[in-house]
């Protein structure tokens, strides 16, 4: 469903974030993007939704090229493709209600809801989304009255407004403690098995890796180091992508 | 959230009727309950004083509104529509009492583009020019004896062929001793020392100038009786360019109301600054909060400090003219009292603010409340205050610009006279001058209290 | 280098205080503090502020009241009727006579030492002055009175000799003083508030301009955002009384509208600059967010940037309100209208007392206000 073609991007100050990278992800794949800090991750998956503009390369998803597209066109592939990120990026001051609803404005009238309103069966189908995610609970309190797992979800449930078929989740659990971490994956993984969502998620700890890919890609420095399945991942590898000083951690983590 | 015990509703709408929102309080819906009221009394409040009974409608409406409210909101979600009656009301009667009319502002504009576009003539400088000048006295109109006139001074001679004028009379004036072949200003003055009339010519070779001005009515206008002879002076001046620039009159006087204003608010600053430090220290809760004696100085002094801070320091500085008199000195002592009670505000909180822990310290040694004060609490305040100080100049260099228009000193007294007298281009002056100074201590005090952070 | 450090260190510390010194002499120079002459002028001060601090507040009602008595001239030509016999009256002695009589006239149970003006009513309703005359210490007036003929009844109607005075019934109302400063009061804070939101209304646009993260991005954002910020730069510069002079010579002294626009343009600046900050300290996560959900640009911008912006945009504005209102108090020295117009008025007619009712009123206000907003700006956080 999406592949990425000599993708490039360069940043105004001359960094090189990524490095003629190209893959495929097909249909219902959980493929997780690892990599030391400062490899890219980041960037290769908001380029794939064109939060950035990638310098050379493209992407094409579905068919569609979306390094070419733009305007409404753009806006379109975007509401198809949820985004879930490491520090929520929530409206902290708005209700987690209207930061639900707010997942829905790609496809309503741009007129009535830059004033505000939102047709009660948004409101019904955000409710589901928040049930689904239990936290209908808290669906009145502003969004910085709640803990970061919780936070998550309302950032998960916004997504699940979109009705995606693709995510990306950049680091989705690298500001949640290991228990939180894992019930934040399950909801992933969910959606990925009964929704068929693909996922395209960029993660650091072995054991969720492990656990939920169906397949890993390895960056460093904006280049593909590895492409395969998570069984393949030992300590070579791991000291391949994370480089030779960061064994000592990264290999505690392995275990 | 639904075992909370509910007030009876009946009852709370009784109590809204009586009083909006007292029901909504009794509901527990205390910000609704709050809010309505607010909008109802100052609606009420302010239609009352404005006395139109139209207006009344407003808060009525919001009267009714409030019970509807009870009645029939779950949520008190009903808020907006009062809201909005309110800021109609508000700003109906408010743009009526404040005289609000852009028209005006538009249809003056134009009728005063020349005054406008005087504004932006400044008028600092002027080439350096030395000059040369003479008069004669003129009686107008005739007498039957009309004195000579004839008038030599330091070799310049100035004379009227007619002696004496009548409104009509062309006259011949005469000057003598004048700069060869350069341009000569005539200048009528009339007896109250008006200009009534000018004009100019060019002197010959010889530097003898010669001019035929007829003498028109303009000159009798301020007059009590146009028919009574009385003594005109007619000055012929030369004045030629020698290279290079100087200030102009009004540049002189923005350069000492500039100099003024600013030794109005450093002088202040600093001594206010002084003066304040004790008062910070008297209105701080934590130092002072621990006996009653000390309560009650501390609520004394930070009952004056807020008197004295909400009234503004020009307002201090009307009556310290009127106390002292004339000058910058009325000026510093009203921007001084302003400045001890608004620092001294400032500086409570930073006392307020401040660590306890080394107070504690310092007074388990056995410390008096000096010693604390001394060891504990200054070496933490020291920036802040000084931070602080800079700020508060920043201000009063900007209040000191207009202290002047009460009369005391700096640049506000001039521009107040040009005002008054309709020079526009010595206000314009003065406006660039002001934006300058203030904009280049602005950036420096900006520099200074970033360091001190 | 090190060994010479601390020596640096003293040495600007020097400098800087010789600079400090020298700064302050030449500002001692041109202030002139005379301080014999503030001691000298104490006991004006002392007049001044006593009046100052005893506000005219309440004046005690008096009422006008006419007392009358009829005098029937010449005797029994009209029936006579029988005199009150307690409160302020006259009584005659004898209560008749004829023309060129002249009787006793006394009043009783007056105000003490006050003057009145003694005068008939004729039987055709015509005045006739008689004198003005004090009463005592006891609030009595005793003195002859001649009957003249013109007091004649006619048509059985006698003539009456009457006065007014004015007896203070101890009843307490508001001076005209307060209601004038109430009345000034009222304008000033409309003046203020129209000011604040004419002010906010257009420093919303200028704040985005001015901020950053919103307008410097290629050269003509950037030149845009430079000139803006220096706009507001110099605009703030300005006292918005120094504005006000402008405006008062374009549409005139003497209306409250050139204060309103020199004070909205001041608070537009000052809140631009405010607002401007606000706006670059956003946090860019939630545009981010909402503009991988598909949403446009004006959606973000209301989604996103609106929301974490509102609540110090009003707590700003807020505060710029209670600022304003303590502006108006002076704005009307030069525009006219407002306590300012009045205060500047009364000290200059030397009714120092009222000045002090209009002080006090701003005291209470400004305080009043700015309790409230702090409330309300705690409340927004
Ligand atoms: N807006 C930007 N401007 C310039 N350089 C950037 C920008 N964003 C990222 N970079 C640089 O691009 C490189 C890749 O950054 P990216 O954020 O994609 O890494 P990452 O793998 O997501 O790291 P992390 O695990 O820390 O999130 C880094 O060197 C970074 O410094
Ligand atoms: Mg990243």
């Amino acid at each position: 469903m999406l592949k990425v073609e000599h993708l490039t991007k360069v940043y105004p100050g001359g960094t090189v974030a990524l490095k003629d990278l190209s893959f495929e992800v097909s249909d219902g794949e959980f493929l997780v993007i690892i990599g030391l800090s400062g490899s890219g991750k980041s960037t290769l998956l908001r380029c794939i939704n064109r939060l950035i503009d990638p310098t050379e390369g493209k992407v094409i998803l579905d068919g569609i090229d979306v390094t070419a597209s733009k305007g409404a066109e753009l806006r379109h592939i975007r509401r198809k493709i949820g985004m879930i990120f490491q520090h929520f990026n929530l409206v902290k001051r708005s209700s987690v209600l209207t930061n639900v609803l707010n997942g829905r404005l790609g496809y309503l009238n741009p007129w009535t809801s830059t004033l505000g309103f939102f047709p009660a069966d948004e409101k019904k189908r955000a409710m589901d989304a928040l049930k689904r995610l239990s936290i209908d609970d808290k669906v009145d309190s502003r969004a910085d009255a709640l803990s970061g797992g919780q936070q998550q979800r309302v950032g998960i449930a916004r997504t699940l407004m979109q009705e995606p078929t693709l995510i990306l989740a950049d680091e989705p659990v690298a500001s949640l403690d290991p228990v939180l971490a894992h019930s934040i994956m399950q909801y992933l993984e969910q959606l990925n098995k009964e929704d068929k969502v693909t996922v395209i998620c960029s993660l650091h700890y072995l054991d969720l890796i492990q656990r939920y890919a169906t397949r890993v890609i390895g960056l460093k420095d904006g280049v593909k180091v590895f492409e395969g399945s998570p069984a393949e991942i030992n300590r070579e590898k791991f000291k391949e992508i994370y480089g030779e000083e960061a064994q000592d951690v990264r290999a505690t983590a392995l275990e | 959230m639904t075992d909370k015990k509910i007030f009876p509703k009946s009852l709370s709408v009784l109590l809204s009727i009586i009083l909006p929102g007292l029901g909504q309080v009794f509901q527990r819906k205390y910000r609704s309950g709050i809010s309505f009221f607010i909008a109802f009394a100052t609606a009420f409040a302010v239609t009352l004083w404005y006395g139109k009974p139209i207006w009344f409608i407003i808060p009525a409406v919001i009267w009714i509104w409030n019970i509807w409210d009870i009645v029939s909101f779950p949520k008190g979600k009903g808020l907006v529509i009062p809201l909005l009656l309110w800021l109609l009301m508000a700003y109906g009667i408010g743009g009526q009492v404040t005289e609000f009319n852009l028209q005006a502002l538009f249809s003056n504009f134009s009728r005063s583009r020349d005054m406008v576009s005087q504004l932006f003539k400044f008028d600092f400088v002027q080439p350096k020019a030395e000059r040369i000048e003479g008069y004669t006295d003129i009686q107008s109109p005739c007498s039957d004896f009309p004195p000579a006139a004839d008038h030599e001074e330091n070799g310049v001679r100035v004379y009227v062929v007619q002696t004496c004028a009548n409104v009509g009379d062309v006259i011949t004036v005469i000057g003598e001793g004048f700069w060869p072949n350069q341009l000569t200003t005539f200048y009528w003055q009339n007896p109250i020392g008006g200009k009534a009339m000018a004009t100019e010519a060019t002197s010959d070779a010889n530097g003898k100038v010669t001019l035929e001005w007829k003498v028109l009515s303009i000159v009798h206008t301020t007059a009590p009786d146009p028919t009574i002879p009385q003594i005109h002076r007619i000055k012929v001046s030369q004045s030629r360019p020698i290279g290079g620039m100087e200030l102009s009159a009004v540049g002189g006087y923005i350069v000492q109301g500039i100099y003024e204003t600013l030794a109005l608010a450093l002088l202040s600053t600093i001594i206010g600054a002084i003066f304040a430090i004790p008062f910070g220290f008297l209105a701080a809760r934590n130092l002072m909060t621990a006996n009653p004696v000390s309560t009650v100085i501390y609520m004394i002094v930070r009952t004056v400090l807020n008197i004295v801070r909400s009234i503004e320091a020009l307002i201090m500085a009307i009556i310290f003219v009127i106390i002292v008199g004339l000058g910058p000195f009325p000026g510093m002592i009203a921007l001084t009292v302003h400045t001890v009670a608004a620092l001294g505000k400032l500086y409570s909180e930073v006392i307020e603010g401040i660590d306890p822990g080394p107070i504690e310290a310092i007074k388990a040694t056995g410390a008096n409340w000096l010693q604390v004060a001394r060891y504990a609490v200054i070496p933490q305040i020291v920036p802040a205050f000084t931070s602080l100080t800079i700020y508060r100049w920043d201000i009063n260099v900007r209040s000191s610009t207009i202290i002047g228009f009460v009369g005391g000193g700096g640049i506000g007294f001039f521009l107040w006279q040009w005002i008054v007298l309709q020079d526009f281009r010595a206000v314009g002056s003065a406006f660039v001058a002001i934006a300058v100074v203030v904009v280049i201590l602005d950036f420096f005090s900006a520099k200074i209290r970033e360091r001190l952070v | 280098m090190q060994k010479y450090k601390p020596f640096l260190k003293a040495l600007r510390k020097l400098l800087i205080t010789i600079v400090l010194v020298v700064l302050i002499i030449l500002s001692i120079r041109v202030t002139e503090p005379d301080l014999v002459k503030l001691v000298s002028s104490f006991p004006k001060a002392e007049s001044i502020m006593g009046q100052l601090l005893s506000p005219v507040l309440f004046d005690r009602e008096s009422e006008k009241i006419t007392v009358s008595q009829m005098v029937p001239v010449p005797c029994d030509s009209v029936p006579s009727l029988v005199s009150a016999d307690s409160g302020p009256r006259i009584i005659l002695d004898p209560p008749c006579g004829s023309p060129k009589d002249v009787i006793n006239l006394r009043g009783v149970e007056l105000p003490p030492n006050a003057e009145i003006s003694l005068r008939w009513i004729l039987p055709d309703g015509g005045l006739l002055s008689i004198k003005n005359i004090m009463t005592d210490d006891k609030g009595e007036i005793d003195m002859p009175l001649e009957i003249r003929p013109i007091t004649t009844a006619t048509d059985g109607k006698a003539a009456q000799i009457s006065f007014e005075v004015t007896l203070p019934n101890g009843k307490l109302v508001v001076a005209q003083t307060l209601k004038d400063v109430i009345d000034a009061m009222f304008v000033t804070i409309f003046m203020a508030l129209i000011a604040t939101t004419l002010g906010t209304i257009i420093a919303v646009p200028l704040s985005f301009l001015a901020a950053s993260n919103i307008t410097r991005r290629g050269a003509l954002g950037t030149g845009v955002y430079y000139l803006v910020r220096a706009f507001l730069n110099i605009i703030r510069s300005y006292e918005p009384l120094v504005l006000a002079t402008i405006f008062a010579m374009i549409v005139g002294f003497g209306s409250p509208f050139a204060g309103v626009i020199a004070l909205s343009i001041t608070t537009a600046a000052s809140l631009g600059k405010m607002f401007s900050e606000a706006v670059e300290s956003i946090d860019t996560g939630p545009i981010e967010a909402i503009t991988a959900t598909g949403a446009n640009r004006i959606q973000v911008v209301m989604y996103a940037v609106v929301p974490q912006i509102i609540p110090d945009f009003l707590s700003f504005t807020i505060y710029h309100w209670d600022i304003n209102v303590r502006i108006s108090t002076i704005i009307g020295f030069v525009g006219g209208g407002g306590i300012g117009y009045l205060l500047s008025q009364r000290i200059n007619t030397l009714q120092y007392s009222q000045a002090g009712t209009a002080l006090l009123a701003i005291i209470l206000v400004v305080w009043a206000l700015d309790f409230l907003s702090s409330e309300i700006r705690k409340s927004l956080v």
